[in-house]
């Protein structure tokens, strides 16, 4: 039995009809392991028109870490693109004594080549991590700024869950060719990184 | 002990040059440190003081125990000078 919709086969006998609908793409997944930064330099590039990296139980060394990202357009010789960006987060503890939707002045940026911030004040309680995903909208374009998007679920310090959006735009119009994470300071000690092209 | 970075997986140790930059980054982190405790505070501070600005408008009386929460909130950060006091602060309790 078939799906019709407006004249036009969606599935047909259970396949669904080709050209139908896109998929992800697996790229690469790296696993931190006490390292000092995480850096993609290959596999970002004009195949697709967006990607994806998931962030999965990313845990520090270093109580109250920021964790981070920046751009590069050298292939990663340097991460030092200009970056305009907003900043928001919703929060509550364990102990049902703080509640919060926030606009987060610190960790936005205005033409700042500084690396932008993904979650301020991580905990590292042995069972304490950090997950979410980072968004990169047209990197190869040589004509637009290159939009960002992220949202990641943290322990914070203080038994404390944050939510945090970023929105933002690496203000280039050279392509965006490799991405690092990186801690404010100390080592990423464990964590997946899985990069894929969203077609 | 030195440092490693993972490059599309590969284990790459810093250069001479990248240790010393991330020297530099962990140290200017390091000095940061009071100043983004008391910033979380004054933060926390305020969003404590403006959930209970409805009741300071001028066609509404503040009981005197709300008074006192307030201008506690308000003094919150005195005499908190290092991290430490900045996270053992004995918050007020709302009335």
């Amino acid at each position: 039995m078939g799906l019709i919709s407006n004249g036009t086969t969606i599935f047909d006998n259970g396949s669904m009809a080709s050209g139908f609908g896109g998929s992800l793409n697996f790229i690469s997944k790296v696993t931190a392991s006490s390292s000092s930064s995480i850096e993609f330099t290959s596999g970002i590039d004009s195949t697709y028109k967006e990607y994806i990296f998931y962030m999965v139980n990313i845990h520090t060394s270093g109580d109250g870490d920021n964790f981070q990202f920046n751009l590069s357009t050298d292939g990663g010789s340097t991460y030092a693109v200009t970056k305009t960006s907003t900043f928001f987060r919703a929060g509550h503890d364990e102990a049902d004594t703080t509640t919060e939707l926030t606009y987060i002045t610190g960790r936005d940026r205005a033409q700042s080549t500084l690396d932008q911030v993904l979650h301020q004040n991580l905990g590292t309680g042995s069972d304490e991590s950090m997950s979410g995903y980072l968004r990169i909208f047209n990197p190869a374009s040589t004509t637009f700024v290159k939009h960002f998007l992220s949202e990641v679920s943290a322990n914070n310090t203080n038994n404390k869950l944050e939510q945090n959006f970023i929105a933002g735009y690496a203000n280039t119009t050279s392509a965006i060719n490799a991405v690092k994470f990186v801690t404010s300071a100390n080592l990423i000690e464990s964590g997946d990184f899985l990069l894929f092209g969203v077609s | 002990m030195p440092r490693f970075k993972l490059v599309n997986g590969v284990q790459v140790q810093l250069t001479a040059e990248e240790e010393a930059a991330r020297d530099t980054e962990e140290a200017a982190w390091a000095a940061g440190a009071f100043d983004r405790a008391i910033a979380d505070v004054r933060a926390k501070r305020d969003r404590l003081i403006a959930q209970t600005d409805y009741l300071a408008l001028s066609d509404n009386t503040l009981t005197d125990a709300m008074t006192t929460y307030r201008q506690a909130l308000r003094d919150i950060t005195n005499g908190v000078d290092t991290v430490e006091k900045c996270n053992n602060i004995t918050w007020p309790t709302k009335p």
